[in-house]
């Protein structure tokens, strides 16, 4: 993103802050609209008496444990589908059949056989995130120049040498362009798998529904934005590294 | 010489492409022996079957009959006692150059400094030495095809297999490169199969060069090309040249007065 970018962008937030604000201060929308004002001051409070902390933390703990499955798994089961053809061919139907589903629908199938558990959450996190990773990886795989492979063939590396010194490396862009749209959904899925026996638990998505239950908005408005901040955060650290391993990717942006 | 073996010995090469429902006969009972430490060009029109044919001797593809053997030793799959440059850059644009032509060397498990040792002496013979630690998306496409060279040499194959690498470079890069490479060779004392459609290139830089009819190949003539060593650029000039060129010139040109033969089949319709 260049500088001009940042700039316009910040100038667009604070307009709309500062017209919702004063909306809300002349009374010309409803209370539960809420304010940005009224709204910093509860993220302040929950930040203040510690309890972000814990519901940031079961909610963290949950996406990035499913997104390091999706890493390990997504990339390493992609690169197989791609390079060997029978392997793409086993999986190719199965992916295809339940790409399309949205796989929230699978949570209540998911709480009769694990209950109202962090395996149900950290399961339908990691079914969400898994597949925009893993056709990434497969389909950059099969559009690998096949001169590169070639040419390591040519100076003897075996197998294994082939798949980590040439079809990683050689696909790490595009995984990183599955990898990007994966991290998003983690924390989608981060408030979806909450909603799942909310009344006692820890996390960003049982902080929204037990506000709602008590009609504090202004909770509700900060859990929201401390999910969009965590989004933002987690985007960025993920854009870091990218930029560092792929270095030598001279025109990404 | 006479009863030394040929580097390279291709015996009845046959090659038919099925894709689809159509068989595409490429190459036609080629026979063909490559002295050792001599430089051999095909020239062909192009689309007639030379690139397939450098990727069967080079182990990347099948044939569909016929032998090709190495040093006496039948080819079944790629492998280090053959250097292919290929017809668009195979380097590694995730690596440098210095990386780029020691990652033979490492996946092979050459010690590190004597993988140094090794790339620096290729890569001062295609002085780019300088530009070790550029990527290859810095360099131009001549520097590009030098350190596709210098990778090549820095495994040490028995014989090199080079498919059109100058054939992207403008006429006078494509002539230096032209020099560079006759010299380098000279130093090397590799044997050399190297595909052109540029007949220019071919008669400059060959010990002989093979005529190859359009598809499906065959062999219309094989032509031994003898000048002195070291040539320099003026030879284009020389009459002998000349006859040379214009003598593979009419061989390229018959062809389109000769019948086609197309020998596809169309199974499905
Ligand atoms: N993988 C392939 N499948 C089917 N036909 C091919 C394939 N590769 C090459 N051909 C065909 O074989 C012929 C020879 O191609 P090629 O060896 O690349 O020619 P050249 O290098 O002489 O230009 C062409 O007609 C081409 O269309
Ligand atoms: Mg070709």
């Amino acid at each position: 993103m260049d500088k001009k970018f940042q700039k316009i962008a910040a100038i667009e937030i604070i307009v709309v802050m500062l017209l919702w604000e004063g909306l809300a201060y002349f009374q010309l929308i409803p209370t539960y609209l809420s304010s940005p004002t009224i709204i910093l001051a509860a993220m302040w409070d929950l930040i203040k008496s510690g309890e972000i902390i814990s519901h940031m933390g079961a909610s963290l703990y949950r996406s990035m444990f499913g997104f390091v499955v999706v890493i390990i798994i997504g990339v390493g089961l992609g690169i197989l589908a791609g390079y060997y053809k029978k392997i793409g061919n086993f999986f190719d139907p199965i992916i295809n059949a339940i790409n399309p589903i949205p796989k929230i629908a699978l949570l209540p199938i998911l709480m009769v056989w694990f209950g109202m558990t962090d395996t149900t959450r950290i399961l339908i996190i990691f079914l969400t995130a898994f597949f925009p990773t893993f056709v990434a990886t497969r389909d950059g795989v099969r559009s690998m120049k096949q001169v590169h492979l070639w040419a390591a063939e040519n100076m003897g590396a075996s197998q294994l040498q082939l798949l980590y010194k040439v079809v990683f490396p050689g696909t790490l862009p595009k995984i990183f362009d599955g990898l990007r749209v994966s991290l998003g959904l983690t924390f989608v899925m981060m408030f979806s798998s909450e909603i799942i026996g909310a009344s006692n638990g820890a996390g960003l998505g049982f902080l929204i529904l037990n506000a709602d239950l008590v009609g504090r908005t202004d909770i509700m408005f900060a859990a929201v934005a401390f999910i969009a901040v965590l989004g933002f955060i987690f985007d960025r650290i993920l854009l870091k590294v990218r930029s560092k391993l792929l270095w030598w990717d001279l025109n990404q942006a | 010489m006479k009863n030394k073996m040929p580097a390279i010995q291709i015996e009845n090469l046959r090659k038919v492409y099925s894709s689809g429902n159509e068989d595409v006969l490429a190459i036609q009972d080629v026979s063909l022996d490559i002295p050792e430490g001599k430089f051999v060009s095909i020239v062909g029109p192009s689309g007639c079957g030379k690139s397939t044919f450098l990727h069967i001797v080079g182990g990347f593809i099948q044939k569909t009959a016929g032998t090709v053997r190495i040093r006496g030793k039948e080819v079944e799959k790629p492998g280090p006692d053959r250097g292919m440059m290929f017809q668009e850059s195979a380097l590694f644009p995730w690596k440098n150059v210095f990386d780029n032509v020691a990652w033979g060397l490492e996946v092979q498990g050459v010690p590190k400094a004597k993988r140094k040792e090794i790339v620096e002496g290729f890569l001062k013979l295609v002085r780019l030495w300088e530009f070790r630690n550029h990527l290859p998306s810095q360099l131009s496409g001549g520097m590009r095809q030098r350190v596709s060279l210098a990778r090549v040499l820095a495994f040490n194959p028995d014989v090199l297999l080079m498919d059109e690498p100058f054939g992207a470079l403008d006429a006078q890069t494509r002539e230096e490169m032209q020099v560079e490479l006759q010299r380098i060779w000279s130093e090397s004392q590799k044997s050399v199969l190297f595909v052109t459609h540029d007949i220019e290139e071919a008669v400059f830089l060959s010990d002989r060069v093979i005529v190859f009819s359009g598809r499906p190949a065959t062999i219309t003539e094989i032509i031994d090309i003898k000048f002195d060593r070291p040539r320099d650029l003026s030879l284009y000039k020389s009459s002998q040249f000349r006859d040379y060129r214009n003598h593979i010139w009419d061989l390229l040109h018959e062809e389109h007065h000769k019948p086609v033969t197309s020998t596809s089949e169309v199974v499905n319709g």
